[in-house]
């Protein structure tokens, strides 16, 4: 792989590749470092790239594979999702209404985060990058249809219980 | 507005059977406000707000994010053909290497023979030596045997002036 060919297809999927480490560590500065060893890995895996046929997804899974790594080798201590729920404040409700959409923020956070990673990295994808099945399937190495079944069934789960926020306010 | 479209869109949504189109449709109209949002869609609402407000925050840290350190392309190694003569240095000095350990061996076989005359001259002088002092030891050997011889001699002629002195002193 030439270096043209590495600045044209794998640097500009950079950010994604931030993002995708962010929300598995949540810690800025510790995304970007699992971002910079990733393309540093991709670069040394260059040999590997003629056969490949997503490339995009295949910086993904080696993003997922070193953050993954990470969590494991060092016992990371994810950061506190909860801490950070009152950040996003917004300037056209009242005190009231803000205060009560930050506690529907925290909890649909919770929710989120209480998922096991596989489903949660799966509604990621698909709902917030927008990833088809297929590339879902070549991220995570799992087969098309199981893609699919564990998106239904973390839907589903995730539905329960904002059920349960609007029904019993839990 | 009619929501049955997106009440029906949100229940194959929950069902995963929406495909991307529907679902980045279902993302628009959260994004929206709609204050007469009837109830099976306010269920759905916080969520893809999350989906909303998570995005923006990620966008945002997405902008702080570094400029990559873009790998330093290391390209294939130039040939250069060397001219045999490039290295003279190292064949002066094996050429003065040999020349110095055939000197110093030459050096070594003189010091050789040198103390190999040296040892037999040595043995020569010993041989004189030795020879010197047999014949001395010869030499002195028949004087010793002549002086006795003469000491026989003196001891008679004793006798003889002492029987003179004898006789004479009796007369």
């Amino acid at each position: 792989m030439s270096l043209d060919l590495f600045l044209n297809q794998v640097v500009p999927v950079r950010q994604k590749l931030f993002r995708f480490a962010y929300r598995l560590l949540g810690n800025e500065e510790d995304a970007q470092d699992i971002t910079q060893d990733a393309l540093m890995k991709v670069w040394s895996q260059q040999e590997k790239m003629p056969e490949l046929q997503n490339m995009e997804a295949w910086c993904m899974r080696i993003t997922r594979n070193l953050a993954l790594d990470k969590i494991k080798s060092r016992k990371y201590r994810l950061a506190d999702e909860l801490d950070r729920a009152g950040e996003v404040p917004s300037a056209q409700h009242s005190p009231h209404t803000m205060a009560e959409k930050n506690d529907v923020m925290v909890k649909v956070r919770r929710i989120i985060h209480e998922l096991p990673e596989k489903y949660r990295t799966i509604i990621q994808l698909r709902d917030m990058d927008g990833y088809s099945y297929q590339e879902i399937a070549d991220i995570l190495e799992l087969d098309m249809n199981d893609v699919k079944v564990n998106l239904h069934r973390a839907r589903k789960a995730v539905r329960e219980k904002l059920q349960n926020i609007q029904v019993y306010g839990l | 507005m009619d929501y049955n479209h997106i009440i029906a869109l949100l229940d194959r949504y929950w069902e995963g059977e929406t495909t991307l189109e529907e679902e980045a449709l279902l993302r628009r109209f959260f994004s929206e406000s709609h204050p007469d949002m009837p109830e099976p869609l306010q269920e759905a609402a916080p969520l893809f707000g999350f989906f909303r407000e998570e995005m923006e925050k990620e966008q945002a840290l997405e902008e702080l994010l570094p400029e990559p350190k873009i790998p330093v392309e290391t390209s294939p190694a130039k040939v250069v053909p060397l001219s045999p003569f490039r290295h003279w240095m190292k064949y002066a000095a094996v050429l003065l290497m040999a020349v110095g350990m055939g000197y110093a061996m030459k050096q070594h076989q003189r010091q050789e023979i040198k103390v190999h005359i040296a040892e037999i001259q040595q043995q020569k002088e010993e041989e004189e030596t030795r020879m010197a002092y047999l014949e001395t030891k010869k030499a002195l050997q028949l004087l010793a045997k002549n002086l006795n011889k003469g000491t026989e001699k003196m001891q008679k002629l004793a006798y003889f002036n002492e029987a003179t002195g004898l006789i004479t002193g009796a007369n």
